[in-house]
């Protein structure tokens, strides 16, 4: 019985999409055996991640990180690059499937193709090659009119990428990544450098955030007063984690350095309106009449 | 309790200041100086006002709703053209709000609510007398206080920053003028050359009073004389420090203090802009700030061709976004550009390349704010205030475990003790004093062995914890060390930037070390373990955040290595605050069975029924304290 499903199963591994997360599988399986044909939408492997300058948390090169697996990958006997195709369908059953890809043309024989790079610098059509994924932005008319308000209030001010990712963090009450995406064009500055920054500062959110935000105030006060029961108890209350919104989208709770209120110790900033000499045992009064 | 945003500000308010506003631009010094001799003759000392304080303390407890009800009993009694109603700046004792004080005798009413507002307009404001029962009772001598200067919270300050928040309505220009604001200004356009000026704040002795100390003088001669066309100026209002609050209350109280010393700043270093950058968390004090400059523009202190000089200034505001790294100067000026805020190698020092390149002299918000005060009055008045090498007076906010916490503003020199004993009235509920720990994150716990010493620069560095920007939160015996020390850590593990690994990877490191030891799994070598991550911290990392980060946890050692051996060797928590290390009970004696606990416990640890002892399952306990902050018979213990 287990000879016969052995014999069925086929030994060989697609893996669908060749960012980080598909490079690495596609080397592990390889290396213990498997057969890898590693599917790629565009015409090369790397992903997102080839175009970032740093990664979090450690501020690595990204570069640095992933160019190694990139050449492992493409050396490795156990595995087939399909690049520049789509996968169309997937029947059969684990260990014996059937997969149907579709291959885009690229008008030129990759299998004589040496990569010499020639054929670009004659191209009288220059851009073709760096914009490999055409950076498309869905944004609707009404997101679209806000944004455009933000932008064209800071076009051309020295220093205004800060001033424009509040305005946009204030209007949204996150930063949606389509605008972020818009911003980076209409800028000219590079997506990367953007999340560099809206990753690096407490109140820019990537998520959306809640209705009202609970800002719990963890400054040295605060905390010498209680302030950390509160944020226990909040966060028990609704079942979440600091930063995270609850599911009905009410609540985002967020602890904060310092509101400034230390005379009323501890507080706690809902939306903009400060409660001081909260205690666990009204704070869930106080959050009450935020629907 | 009120919204803070100007949307939401009382009608009132919005209307009563454009009513009492002149607006028109001035365009010559005598202009100036004719209108603001106007202005201070033109106020009669005897006029009543009352004066609400408007700080954000007070808000939170209420006082934009007293407003309201003042002008309303006002209109009843029809005495709303004989007195005012001001909407002051912080007070300071923001332990006490809503503060009201009627003028020009100084009645002071502390934590005032809405019904007491008809009483004191009919007995106090119209027929002149004081109300008793409203009175502030000193908790020291239990005596009932009339008077504000009385109060000893305030008498044993000196209150030259802050002397004028109470004084004056921030929103409004004229107020500012009328107690002679501005003045400075138009003097040191008229009859001084930036190089006086310079010499002026450097024989004062001033300081730079956001933490470093750097003699301010000396850097904007250094910021003057360096290479570039463009020079920029920068107040450095980013706040971060938990624990301090200084900064907000002179940008909420007096916003035209700091943009005063802003535009002497500017003419003595030749500069064209300034650039304020406000934390995101005050939305008050960016919103007096705004309309600050927007009034100063209209009466042409702020713009081009000032006061008729040819002298140009203009004041930007920028916005942080909560990020305690941008307190630092580079890292500050690197947010301003819009960049990623990590801080870089200095040097090149800020005032040689700063802000694009340009020649950036940065400031904090106190230290622009007493610029002013030494132009008018002389360079000895200030230096005459003070230690040898620390000069003036320094606000401090005093916080914590105290009677009377708020803001203080006291003269370098004065003692610890003074300040906590003298003017914060002492630690409440009978409890004794541990320690102090100043200057936030970076700072120290300073022993109550050490209450003598006097505050200045070089003392406080003696004893292993900074100045800072002023921040002073007091412990009692309730307070635990080493959680004080790990709160701190995990703060400054939070705000690292992540561009050094010593600060990045050190103080996780440490943090871990003091988890375990809160946790009960501390082990003998710990302690020395953390020394020495903490001295190689301090060496490796490049700026202010990473090169501090160490102090609350070396000064706890220091101070506090029986507390460490404690929870190390014993595995108990003598302040009964480390939850791995302490359990809940109930005193059978104490408790009389009345059930609230019951009520309150969220995990349904507690049992017994009513009018008999209950008591804690302590397994399933999860060591909320609900159950000790609901019980009035202090029949909860934690051992």
């Amino acid at each position: 019985m287990i000879k016969k499903t052995e014999k069925t199963k086929s030994g060989s591994v697609l893996v669908v999409g060749g960012g980080i997360a598909g490079i690495q599988s596609s080397l592990d399986l390889a290396e213990s055996g498997f057969k890898v044909y590693l599917l790629e939408e565009t015409p090369a492997i790397g992903g997102t991640m080839a175009q970032l300058d740093k990664t979090f948390p450690t501020n690595d090169c990204a570069m640095c990180v992933i160019s190694p697996k990139l050449v492992g990958a493409g050396r490795h006997l156990n595995i087939d690059l399909i690049t520049n195709s789509e996968l169309v369908s997937v029947s059969g059953e684990a260990g014996n499937f059937m997969v149907k890809v579709k291959k885009n043309p690229r008008y030129i024989d990759s299998e004589k193709c040496t990569g010499c790079g020639a054929c670009v610098e004659a191209c009288p059509v220059s851009n073709i090659i760096q914009c490999v994924e055409e950076p498309y932005v869905r944004l609707s008319d009404g997101d679209l009119q806000k944004v455009r308000f933000i932008l064209d209030k800071y076009i051309g001010v020295k220093g205004n990428l800060m001033p424009i990712l509040q305005q946009i963090n204030k209007t949204f009450n996150y930063l949606p990544s389509d605008v972020l995406r818009y911003v980076s064009i209409e800028l000219g500055v590079g997506l990367s450098e953007i999340y560099n920054i809206a990753s690096f500062y407490n109140s820019f959110s990537l998520t959306p955030r809640g209705r009202h935000t609970i800002k719990v105030c963890m400054g040295t006060t605060c905390y010498v007063k209680g302030g950390e029961r509160l944020l226990d108890k909040v966060k028990d209350e609704f079942g979440i984690d600091n930063g995270e919104t609850s599911e009905d989208m009410r609540f985002t709770i967020e602890s904060v350095a310092c509101l400034g209120c230390c005379g009323l110790a501890p507080a706690i900033m809902v939306n903009d309106e400060v409660y001081g000499k909260v205690k666990v045992s009204n704070i869930m009064k106080i959050l009450e009449k935020y629907k | 309790m009120k919204n803070i945003n100007e949307r939401d500000l009382p009608v009132q308010w919005m209307n009563w200041i454009s009513k009492r506003e002149i607006m028109t631009r001035i365009t010559d010094i005598d202009a100036f100086e004719k209108m603001s001799g106007k202005l201070q003759k033109q106020k009669d000392p005897n006029r009543k006002s009352v004066c609400v304080c408007g700080g954000s303390a007070c808000i939170a407890t209420g006082s934009l709703g007293l407003i309201d009800l003042f002008e309303k009993e006002f209109k009843a009694h029809g005495i709303e053209d004989e007195v005012d109603i001001l909407v002051t700046g912080c007070h300071g004792f923001c332990e006490k709000g809503p503060l009201v004080v009627i003028r020009p005798e100084g009645i002071f009413y502390p934590m005032v609510k809405k019904e007491d507002v008809p009483g004191i307009v009919k007995e106090t404001v119209i027929d002149g007398k004081v109300i008793e029962s409203l009175l502030y009772v000193d908790p020291m001598t239990n005596e009932k206080i009339v008077y504000e200067h009385d109060v000893p919270f305030y008498k044993k300050q000196k209150r030259l920053v802050l002397g004028q928040n109470g004084l004056i309505d921030p929103m409004v220009i004229t107020d500012y003028i009328t107690v002679g604001g501005y003045k400075a200004f138009a003097s040191v356009l008229a009859s001084m050359t930036s190089d006086e000026v310079i010499d002026l704040i450097i024989d004062s002795g001033l300081k730079g009073r956001g933490g470093g100390g750097f003699p301010t003088g000396i850097k904007w001669k250094l910021c003057k004389n360096a290479k570039g066309k463009i020079k920029n100026i920068v107040c450095n209002a980013d706040e971060g420090d938990p624990g301090a609050y200084m900064d907000r209350s002179i940008l909420e109280g007096n916003p035209h203090s700091v943009i005063e010393g802003m535009l002497i700043g500017g003419f003595a270093i030749t500069a064209s802009v300034g650039y304020i950058y406000v934390r995101t968390e005050y939305p008050l004090a960016i919103e007096r700030l705004k309309k600050a400059i927007e009034q100063a523009k209209e009466f042409g202190l702020i713009g081009d061709d000032i006061l008729g000089t040819g002298f140009s200034f203009d004041i930007e505001i920028r916005e942080g976004s909560g990020a305690f790294v941008c307190g630092e100067e580079t890292s500050l000026m690197h947010s301003i550009e819009g960049l990623s805020p990590e801080p870089s190698q200095r040097p090149p020092f800020p005032v040689e390349s700063g802000l694009w390149g340009n020649p950036t002299n940065i400031n904090n918000v106190e230290t622009w704010a007493v610029v002013p005060l030494i132009i008018s009055n002389g360079s000895k008045y200030f230096s005459d205030i003070g230690t040898e090498n620390s000069k003036g007076t320094k606000i401090f906010s005093l916080v914590g475990k105290i009677n009377n916490s708020g803001l203080v503003e006291v003269p370098m020199g004065i003692s610890l003790g003074e300040i906590i004993n003298g003017i914060g009235g002492g630690i409440p509920d009978g409890k004794s004093f541990k320690a102090v720990q100043t200057g936030g994150p970076s700072g120290g716990c300073i022993p109550a062995s050490l209450m003598d010493i006097p505050v200045d620069y070089e003392k406080l560095a003696e004893v292993g914890s900074i100045m800072g920007s002023g921040g002073m939160v007091v412990m009692d015996e309730d307070t635990c060390v080493i959680d004080i020390a790990k709160y701190f850590l995990s703060f400054t593990n939070d705000e690292s930037c992540g561009k050094c690994a010593s600060c990045r990877d050190g103080s996780k490191a440490m943090l871990d070390i003091l988890t375990r030891i809160s946790e009960g799994h501390g082990k003998p070598k710990d302690i020395d373990l953390l020394v020495e991550l903490g001295e190689a911290v301090k060496d490796a990392s490049q700026c202010g955040l990473g090169q501090t980060l160490s102090n609350p946890v070396l000064s706890t050692i220091k101070y506090f290595r029986d507390e460490y051996n404690a929870h190390i060797v014993d595995k108990k928590c003598p302040a009964h605050v480390c939850k791995a290390l302490v359990t809940y009970s109930i005193n059978s004696e104490e408790c009389i069975g009345c059930g609230v606990c019951l009520k309150n416990c969220s995990v349904g640890a507690i049992t017994g029924s009513l009018k008999a002892a209950h008591s804690i399952d302590t397994g399933k306990c999860t060591k909320c304290g609900v159950c000790r902050e609901v019980c009035k018979f202090n029949a909860v213990i934690v051992e």
